[in-house]
């Protein structure tokens, strides 16, 4: 709250910032880039599309930095409007020939209208804590105001009931952070839904060119989705990888599991935690720009989302979606059904394919199967010194146990009890046996393509540990049982053998007794007559 | 197969396969090897063996090779019954138990056995029969089935062995069903890898391997 003082205290703001009222001199809003969306290779393009090649561009709340140095190196004429003093100074000295507007949206009045006006951040950082908040309609119409006809809005709009809301234990929103002097959630002109928000754009005068959900979450969208993508079956290859563990922050359930959920039941529109509206002033089709269908980002490459599959970005061909199931989903799946034959063959299969020349890079969550061939979903670069197949075979299967164990997936071994000896036997039951030292490897080819399989710092999700609690109570409920059972058998034993040593210390006294009697003295001697006549012999000739 | 607690492996039969391709194997198979069914060390089975004996003879067509159990083998009257009909009879031994060692090569000699012959046949459809549809054998099941003393009604008798397996009873069976339906009851598809196995019972890699 304190960046950028110094601007306060000396006066000497950039010459391109211009305070408009409203501004929040003490407050920063870049400071904390937790609460901002952190818009990459999918904004970026989907922008890069819109941004007119001559006309104006206003960006209307905080932006990452990489999407606003994009803008103003491609717009001919960009403007900011920020509520943040200090923000506004940061930028306006990184920018110097770009107008920085520095106030609330409301008060904001504009020369000219502009031809794109970008608000990805959404409506809620537009208003200062000087004034009451704005409705989330209010503002919106502010916001349409500045669009020139036939211009463009794109606007963010948080779903406050997406799919992340389901996911995190301590929603940001409820942490009750000072950004929260006007609390969230009881504004009845928020949108409640895709419709509502179609309603609330019309009813400011724009219309819907597009409306995109954005996945896995509002924090990094990595997809940008269209309603008209996710109205059609999407193919697992395209659904599975848009779940996101975020960091450190405590989850309510696997998000894996979640997301999955929400695509299956065609709810993927309506339970987006993020939706990205394109909308128009203009009230007739005059406008040509082609807007893509979807936008995926996988690692460092972009794709873009056609009717017929996808294409890389800029110039890639475009080719099918590989259809089929992601293989971890089979596995998983004939785990829990302790169907050990599928796994047996399917493995077996995934071993022919690797020694075949299979993506050396490919993981159980990273392919699909089709029932006769395997496809990587995304092939990532290739390790410097290819590894043999037994050793890929083996990193395969050591993450797929890894993963197995973690999400804490019903699994019919019951002798390894961690991933490298599940991993191991994996390895068999695709008959291609591994030691140790190839697991070894295995890690450490693991850990050279990137993203690996243990991350420490994921703290287990609220089902997880209840999960784990049950099973830990049940194992103690059953070692309790065992030990009072054994115990019941120790003093029945304890009892039998004092029985059994009295009896003896009983039998032996009566021994010792008999020993003494002189009837036994006698047989004694007499059953030896062999000493007996010894003795005597050796008394007469002595 | 929707029980908790247990592994599929498949039958022990299989791996002895594996690891015997060619024991036994003759070059011209003759004749059938007849299991009647038999009682075991806690139970005896009542039946009339001459009547099956005569069932036998009037059935099959080739040499026969009656295989008793070693119970019904140390018995002279069931073994005259059969012997007196010009059967050839014969006992794998002793099945052995858990406790003892005996018995350890029982399925290596009934392989050996069965691979000799062209057909197997009982009057009950057990073991016998798919051990043998699956070395290549026909099957036939017929004949008086026999009764245990005390049987165990919810073990569902003959009855359930008909609902079951239906097309496996008879003098002439399909043969290749009968190898698929054997395939199925022993497991061939449930077959484990070595190193599996080893893990699953703790073994150590022997000397050998």
């Amino acid at each position: 709250m304190e960046t950028g003082g110094a601007h306060v205290i000396t006066g000497e703001a950039p010459e391109n910032v211009r305070l408009i009222g409203g501004e929040m001199l003490l407050w920063s809003d870049m400071s904390n880039m937790g609460g901002i969306t952190d818009w990459r290779g999918t904004a970026l393009e989907l922008v890069g599309r819109l941004v007119p090649d001559s006309g104006r561009v206003l960006l209307v709340g905080p932006h990452p930095q990489v999407l606003v140095d994009d803008v103003v190196a491609r717009a001919p004429s960009a403007a900011v409007l920020l509520r943040s003093y200090p923000d506004a100074c940061a930028l306006g000295e990184r920018h110097p020939g770009l107008a920085v507007f520095c106030g609330r949206l409301e008060v904001f009045a504009a020369e000219q209208p502009y031809d794109l006006v970008l608000a990805l951040d959404g409506l809620l950082r537009t208003h200062s804590a000087e004034a009451s908040a704005a409705a989330w309609s209010e503002s919106l119409a502010a916001l349409a105001e500045l669009v020139a006809p036939g211009g463009r809005l794109v606007l963010g709009v948080r779903n406050d009931l997406g799919v992340d809301r389901f996911l995190e234990a301590r929603p940001a929103d409820r942490e009750g952070a000072d950004d929260q002097w006007a609390p969230h959630g009881f504004d009845p002109s928020y949108p409640s839904g895709p419709e509502a928000l179609d309603r609330g754009l019309e009813s400011a005068g724009l219309r819907v060119r597009r409306c995109y959900a954005a996945y896995p979450g509002r924090q990094a969208p990595r997809a940008l989705l269209s309603r008209e993508a996710l109205a059609a079956d999407l193919p697992d290859a395209l659904t599975f990888p848009l779940s996101a563990r975020g960091g450190d922050r405590m989850l309510v359930a696997d998000p894996l599991r979640l997301t999955r959920l929400v695509f299956r039941h065609g709810l993927g529109e309506e339970l987006a935690p993020l939706w990205l509206a394109v909308a128009t002033a203009a009230s007739d089709d005059d406008d040509h720009v082609e807007l893509p269908l979807g936008l995926v980002e996988e690692g460092s490459a972009l794709y873009e989302l056609t009717a017929g599959g996808a294409r890389r970005l800029p110039d890639g061909e475009e080719l099918p979606i590989p259809a089929g199931r992601v293989v971890e989903e089979i596995l998983v799946e004939a785990c829990a059904r302790e169907d050990v034959r599928t796994v047996r063959e399917l493995l077996a299969r995934l071993a022919e394919w690797l020694e075949a020349g299979g993506d050396v890079t490919a993981a159980t969550d990273s392919l699909v199967y089709d029932g006769e061939r395997f496809a990587a979903i995304s092939p990532a670069a290739e390790p410097s010194t290819p590894p043999g197949p037994k050793v890929v075979l083996c990193r395969i299967l050591w993450r797929f146990a890894v993963r197995l164990l973690a999400a804490g997936h019903h699994h019919p071994w019951p002798w390894p009890l961690e991933a490298d000896q599940l991993a191991l036997t994996l390895c068999g039951m695709a008959d291609r046996p591994c030691d140790q030292g190839d697991l070894d490897r295995a890690r450490k080819l693991d850990v050279e393509l990137g993203c690996p399989a243990e991350v420490a710092e994921h703290a287990p999700t609220y089902r997880d540990l209840l999960g784990a609690r049950d099973r830990l109570a049940d194992q103690l409920t059953a070692a309790l049982a065992r030990i009072s059972r054994l115990e019941t058998k120790l003093s029945y034993r304890e009892r039998e053998l004092v029985r059994a040593k009295a009896k003896l210390r009983r039998t032996q006294r009566k021994a010792s007794a008999f020993r003494r009697t002189l009837g036994y003295r006698l047989s004694r001697r007499l059953a030896r007559p062999g000493k007996v006549a010894r003795k005597v012999i050796r008394l007469l000739s002595g | 197969m929707g029980r908790r607690g247990h592994y599929l492996i498949g039958a022990p039969w299989i791996y002895l396969l594996h690891l015997e391709p060619e024991l036994g194997v003759v070059p011209e198979r003759k004749g059938t090897i007849w299991y009647p069914f038999h009682g075991w060390e806690k139970h005896s089975v009542s039946g009339d063996h001459a009547r099956l004996a005569d069932e036998i003879r009037n059935v099959e067509t080739g040499p026969v090779t009656v295989c008793l159990y070693w119970l019904e083998f140390a018995n002279p009257d069931i073994r005259r019954a059969y012997e007196s009909r010009g059967f050839r009879v014969t006992c794998h031994g002793e099945r052995g138990s858990r406790w003892e060692g005996k018995g350890r090569d029982f399925l290596r000699k009934q392989l050996v056995q069965l691979r000799r012959h062209r057909r197997v046949a009982s009057n009950r459809l057990g073991s016998a029969l798919f051990y043998g549809a699956s070395v290549g054998c026909e099957v036939a099941v017929y004949g008086d089935p026999m009764q245990f003393e005390d049987e165990r009604p919810e073990y569902g008798g003959t009855a359930r062995r008909m609902r079951l397996w239906p097309e496996l009873h008879g003098t002439h069976v399909d043969t290749e069903l009968a190898s698929e339906v054997a395939r199925r009851e022993l497991g061939f598809e449930y077959q484990a890898t070595p190193e599996e196995l080893r893990r699953m019972f703790g073994w150590k890699r022997g000397a050998r391997t």
